[in-house]
C-alpha cells in the first residue's frame, strides 16, 4: 500500500517537474557564448550600418520607469508588455500589440501606414515618410540604434562580454555617461547580435537601482523572408476608416511636437523644453476620465525661472511651470531649472 | 501489489465484456440523465443570448463595448469564439465537474458504486469508462456552443461569411471554420484538465456536492491568486492563467504560444488528476 502511494507521489512530482519545465519556472541561466573579441568602436560602427534584412519576432518590454499610467497611452505605465513584429527589411513592417480583449495593429508598406484598433474598430491611414523618432515598442532595434547614435559622443563605450538573447549570441555593448554628464542614468546596455549586428535588447539602468528601469528586447527572433501580404492592409468591411491629419513625417497616433519646443544640451543631459498646449478657459474640467490632474502631480518648486510642479520618476524629472512651460529629461532637477531659466 | 489487491487482476482476467460496450453503457447512463441534458441545453442558450443581445442593441456607437462581445457585431463568426470564452470562465467547468461528480461520488452516494466495484470489470476499465462519460460531456458541451454559436452568428448577427480578425485581416470561410475548430479543440483540452481533477476529487469523497464546491471554489481561488501581484511566480502553475488564450485564434497571423503553453499546462493537470483517480480506484474497497 505504501509503495503504491510512493508511486503516485512520484507521478505527481514528475508531472510537476514537467510543468515547471513547460512553463519555464526553472529560469535557465543564460550561458555566455564564446565570440571573437571586437572593439567597441567597430561594434558601434557595425550597428550603425547593419542591414538585418527581413525578420520577425516577439518583443518583451519590462517597464519600471515609474510613470503614471495615462489613458490613451497605457503602454507607458509600469508593467510588462509584449509585441509581435514582422519586418520586411525595406521600410515595410507590421506590429501587433495584443491586449486581453483586443489588439492594435500597425502596418506599413513603405509609403502608407495603417493603424488598426480592434477595440475601437477604427483604421487610421497616414502617408508620408517614415517617422524620424523610432518607437521602442514597435521598432526596438531601430530605437536602440538611434539611442546609441545619440549617446555615443558623450559616453564611454565598452564591450562587456557576451550574452545570449532570444537564443542568439550577442555582444554586450555598455554606454556609460562621461563624468561631465549630469544624468540620473547609470548606464545603457545594448545586446548586439553577433551575426546580424542589430540590437536585440536594450536595458536602461538608473543610478542607485540594481534592477533595470526599462528593458526592451526580443524574446525570440527569426531572420528570413517574410510573407509580403503581412505588409499590406485592406480595411475589413464594417469598420471606420480615418485619414490621419497630415503631419510632416509623424506617425498618426502620436502627437507631433507643438511649435516652441527646443532642446537644451545634448547626449545624456539633454532637456526638452516645450510649451504646453494652450488651454481654453472652461476646458479645465474636460480632462479624460481617470487622467491624472497634472496640477496635482508632483511637488511644488519655484526658482528664478518661475514656479511650477516637479515630477520625479526613476529615470527622469519633469517640471510643469505655472505659466504653461514644460521641461523634461533624464536629469536631476537642477539641470531642468537651468534649462528653463535659459 | 498483487498481494494486497488480488481482486482487480482476477476480475480483469474474468471480464469478457468489450470495453466499447462498457463505454456505450456508461454513455447511455450519462446522456439519459435529465440534468446532463438540461445543462447542455442551457449552455446552448449562451451564444443565442449573446447573438440576440447584439442584434437588439445594434453595433455600439464607437465600437466600444464590454470586451470581446463588441467584436461580434457584424462579424458573426466571432460569436462561437466569444461564447466559448464566456462559458469557459465558469459554466463549462461547472458542467464538466457535475459530470465527474456524478461519475464516482454520485454513484457512491446512491449506493450503486458498490455494484460496479464488485462486478467483474477491471478497475482500470472502470476508470476508462467513467472518464469516457466525463470526456463526452465536455466534448458535447463545447460542440453545442460552437455549432449553435456559428448558426446564431450567421442567422441572427449576420456576417460577410468570413471572419474579421482582431488584427484587421479577413479570413475566408474555410480558414474561419479552422479557427473555430481550433478554439473548440483547445477548449476541450482545458475542460479535460478540470474534468480529471474533478474525477480525482470524486474518488476521494462520497458527496457529489464536495466535488462541485471544490472545483468551482478552486477556479475562484485560482482567479484570486492570479490577481495578487506578489504571487506572480505562482501564475504559470494556475490553470486559470491560460484560460483567455482562446482569444488568440482571433489574431492574425495566429500566435500559437499561448494556446500551446495552456494546453501543456492542462495536460499536466490531466496527468495528476488521472494518476490520483487510478490509484484511488484501484485501492478502493468494494
Amino acid at each position: 500500500m505504501r509503495r503504491r502511494w510512493v508511486g503516485a507521489a512520484g507521478a505527481v512530482v514528475a508531472a510537476g517537474a514537467v510543468a515547471a519545465g513547460v512553463v519555464g519556472i526553472g529560469g535557465t541561466a543564460a550561458a555566455q557564448p564564446q565570440l571573437p573579441p571586437v572593439s567597441p568602436e567597430d561594434l558601434v560602427a557595425s550597428v550603425m550600418t547593419a542591414q538585418p534584412g527581413p525578420f520577425n519576432g516577439t518583443v518583451g518590454i519590462d517597464n519600471e520607469l515609474g510613470l503614471p499610467a495615462l489613458p490613451g497611452a497605457p503602454q507607458l505605465g509600469n508593467g510588462s508588455q509584449s509585441a509581435r513584429i514582422w519586418s520586411g527589411g525595406d521600410g515595410k513592417g507590421r506590429v501587433a500589440l495584443p491586449s486581453g480583449e483586443g489588439e492594435k495593429t500597425l502596418v506599413s508598406d513603405g509609403t502608407t501606414r495603417w493603424a488598426y484598433d480592434a477595440t475601437e474598430r477604427t483604421a487610421t491611414r497616414s502617408t508620408g515618410g517614415a517617422p524620424e523618432q523610432k518607437d521602442p515598442q514597435s521598432d526596438p532595434a531601430g530605437a536602440a540604434t538611434q539611442m546609441i547614435g545619440e549617446l555615443r559622443r558623450t559616453s564611454q563605450v565598452a564591450v562587456d562580454g557576451t550574452a545570449e538573447v532570444a537564443g542568439r549570441p550577442a555582444y554586450q555593448l555598455v554606454l556609460t555617461p562621461q563624468a561631465s554628464e549630469r544624468t540620473l542614468l547609470r548606464e545603457v546596455r545594448v545586446a548586439v547580435d553577433a551575426e546580424k549586428r542589430i540590437p536585440l535588447q536594450l536595458t536602461v539602468l538608473a543610478t542607485g537601482s540594481a534592477t533595470p528601469a526599462l528593458q526592451v528586447g526580443f524574446d525570440d527572433v527569426t531572420f528570413g523572408p517574410q510573407d509580403p501580404s503581412l505588409f499590406t492592409f485592406t480595411p475589413p468591411p464594417g469598420i471606420t476608416v480615418k485619414d490621419a491629419p497630415a503631419r510632416e513625417g509623424r506617425p498618426d497616433d502620436r502627437q507631433g511636437p507643438p511649435p516652441g519646443t527646443r532642446t537644451v544640451g545634448d547626449g545624456w543631459d539633454r532637456v526638452i523644453v516645450a510649451q504646453r498646449p494652450a488651454q481654453q478657459p472652461g476646458q479645465e474640467q474636460q480632462r479624460p476620465e481617470g487622467a491624472p490632474d497634472l496640477n496635482a502631480l508632483g511637488s511644488p518648486v519655484s526658482g528664478p525661472w518661475g514656479s511650477g510642479r516637479l515630477i520625479s520618476t526613476a529615470v527622469g524629472t519633469a517640471i510643469v511651470t505655472d505659466d504653461g512651460r514644460f521641461a523634461a529629461g533624464a536629469v536631476p532637477e537642477q539641470v531642468l531649472t537651468e534649462a528653463l531659466a535659459r | 501489489m498483487t498481494a494486497t489487491l488480488p481482486a482487480p487482476s482476477r476480475a480483469a482476467s474474468r471480464s469478457h465484456a468489450p470495453l466499447s460496450r462498457l463505454v456505450a453503457a456508461e454513455l447511455r447512463w450519462v446522456l439519459r440523465r435529465p440534468r446532463t441534458l438540461v445543462v447542455l441545453g442551457l449552455l446552448a442558450l449562451i451564444p443565442v443570448a449573446v447573438a440576440i443581445g447584439i442584434a437588439a442593441a445594434g453595433a455600439p456607437e464607437s465600437g466600444r463595448g464590454p470586451g470581446l462581445i463588441a467584436q461580434v457585431a457584424g462579424n458573426g463568426f466571432v460569436l462561437p469564439v466569444v461564447a466559448l470564452g464566456l462559458a469557459l470562465t465558469l459554466l463549462l467547468p461547472l458542467a464538466v465537474a457535475s459530470a465527474a461528480a456524478d461519475a464516482v461520488a454520485g454513484e457512491a452516494a446512491a449506493g450503486t458504486l458498490r455494484g460496479l466495484l464488485i462486478s467483474p470489470v477491471g478497475r482500470m476499465r472502470l476508470v476508462v469508462m467513467k472518464s469516457a462519460g466525463v470526456v463526452t460531456v465536455a466534448v458535447l458541451a463545447v460542440v453545442i456552443i460552437a455549432v449553435v454559436g456559428m448558426v446564431a452568428g450567421t442567422v441572427v448577427v449576420g456576417g460577410p461569411g468570413s471572419l474579421i480578425t482582431l488584427s484587421g485581416t479577413t479570413l475566408g470561410f474555410g480558414e474561419a471554420l479552422g479557427r473555430i475548430a481550433l478554439v473548440a479543440t483547445w477548449t476541450v483540452g482545458q475542460l479535460l484538465a478540470v474534468g480529471a481533477v474533478a474525477l480525482a476529487i470524486s474518488t476521494l469523497t462520497e458527496h457529489p456536492l464536495v466535488v462541485l464546491a471544490s472545483v468551482l471554489g478552486g477556479m475562484i481561488v485560482f482567479g484570486v491568486l492570479s490577481a495578487i501581484p506578489a504571487l506572480e511566480w505562482l501564475r504559470p502553475l494556475l490553470l486559470t492563467t491560460g484560460l483567455t488564450a482562446g482569444t488568440d485564434v482571433l489574431r492574425d497571423p495566429l500566435p500559437l504560444d499561448g494556446l500551446a503553453s495552456s494546453s501543456l499546462r492542462a495536460l499536466v493537470y490531466v496527468v495528476v488528476g488521472m494518476t490520483i483517480t487510478v490509484v484511488r480506484m484501484r485501492r478502493r474497497d468494494a
